[in-house]
């Protein structure tokens, strides 16, 4: 056997038990025996890259959060509505009610925004809307705060869920403010607010015991 | 993939199926820490970008739990998602343009020619090789032979299913398969050659 014909080969000789023929030549020949031994090695390291990364956080709230959207996450009521609210005073202290508060702020600007144009916004209740918005800062910072203290290492990943959140309710409010008649733009930054309640819920539930 | 019993107080893979079934948010959790690696390496091998292999993660897992009210259990359950995650890749190196599989049949080419091997200047390969510069020879092969690598030498999968997800035939598969063994070959002695100072 030659080394061409050895090569032509290969490619079934590294599958299957190589024949009396091919390992005679193996044998005799350096090189051939150099390339055999060269590409099982490179066959038997590859198996160890399996399963050898790890995705960061942002992955699973990513889809937890598409899950909740969608409604596949369904969970139970809790026994006691009454019970819920001293668990989050004792928990968290002034800054229990500010994350649901926060997220019903949301919503009732999510609604507003769904009733009419912004641009044909009386006066009052467009400085409602900014006082909102500046509101949602603070509360963003605030949640992150709470996050820091009771599940740290989950803070950098909402930091990043909000950061970019915030982008979507900015880059979706330019389009509203470009064309206030348009309800796809409208409904653009209603999806936008109501992903910024569902990561607050998400927060919340994250700190809870 | 294995059905592990973690420690005490943990569901068992079945037991988060059924809960996942049910809506229940700790289960779907449970799922995915229990796969996540395997679907993400796999994603990362075969797109070598970081950000494409989390979305391609985030969107394998997100069609397994959409589906998986319709999961009955005839086969393994990170078979199924495996399976999921490939197509999932493969999609979307199409969508991009990017050449899942060569159309070139032949197996014999350049990287077999015999004057490249010999040579007192050649660095034997043999022994271990240090799996980051694996990693990086990987990311550096040709989009298709790198999946053909991935799928076979890295996953496991066989030369007639490699055919079937990626639409080739089985010697095509196999011909992809050895000039990527031969192309990571040449990475790696030029690797090894410069870090040995040679020029």
């Amino acid at each position: 056997m030659t080394c061409a014909e050895l090569r032509k080969e290969l490619p079934e000789l590294l599958e299957w038990d190589p024949s009396a023929k091919l390992h005679a030549h193996l044998m005799g020949c350096e090189a051939c025996s150099e390339l055999v031994r060269s590409l099982e090695v490179i066959i038997r390291e590859a198996r160890g890259l399996q399963a050898c990364e790890e995705p960061s956080p942002r992955v699973w709230n990513s889809i937890e959060i598409a899950l909740r959207q969608e409604r596949l996450i369904r969970q139970p009521e809790p026994e006691s509505r009454a019970a819920l609210v001293p668990s989050l005073v004792r928990r968290w202290g002034v800054a229990a009610w500010l994350v649901p508060s926060a997220a019903l702020v949301l919503v009732g600007a999510f609604l507003v925004i769904g009733r009419q144009p912004i641009g044909q916004m009386p006066g009052a209740e467009s400085r409602a809307l900014v006082q909102v918005t500046s509101r949602v800062d603070v509360s963003d910072q605030q949640v992150l705060e709470q996050l820091a203290l009771d599940a740290p290492l989950m803070k950098a990943a909402y930091e990043k869920e909000l950061s970019n959140v915030n982008e979507y309710i900015r880059d979706a409010q330019n389009l509203v403010d470009a064309n206030p008649n348009d309800e796809g733009a409208r409904q653009s930054l209603m999806d936008a607010y109501g992903q910024k309640a569902v990561i607050y819920q998400l927060a919340l539930d994250r700190s809870l015991p | 993939m294995t059905d592990p019993r973690h420690a005490k107080g943990q569901p068992s893979e079945a037991e988060a199926i059924a809960g996942a079934k049910q809506g229940n948010a700790e289960a779907f959790e449970f799922l995915y820490n229990l796969h996540k690696r395997r679907v993400y390496s796999l994603c990362l091998r075969m797109t070598a970008n970081i950000a494409a292999a989390e979305d391609l993660t985030q969107e394998a897992f997100l069609q397994l739990f959409r589906k998986i009210g319709t999961f009955r259990g005839e086969s393994a359950f990170s078979t199924w998602l495996h399976r999921m995650a490939v197509n999932v890749v493969l999609m979307h190196l199409r969508r991009k343009g990017l050449a899942v599989v060569s159309l070139d049949e032949t197996a014999e080419g350049d990287e077999d020619a015999p004057k490249k091997d010999f040579g007192a200047e050649d660095l034997t390969l043999s022994g271990s090789i240090d799996r980051l510069q694996l990693q990086a020879a990987v990311e550096r092969l040709p989009p298709g032979y790198r999946t053909i690598f991935v799928l076979h030498d890295v996953e496991g999968y066989e030369h007639n299913e490699i055919a079937n997800l990626v639409g080739c035939s089985i010697g095509n598969s196999k011909s992809q398969l050895h000039k990527a063994r031969m192309k990571l070959r040449e990475f790696l002695k030029t690797s090894r050659a410069e870090k040995a100072g040679k020029p």
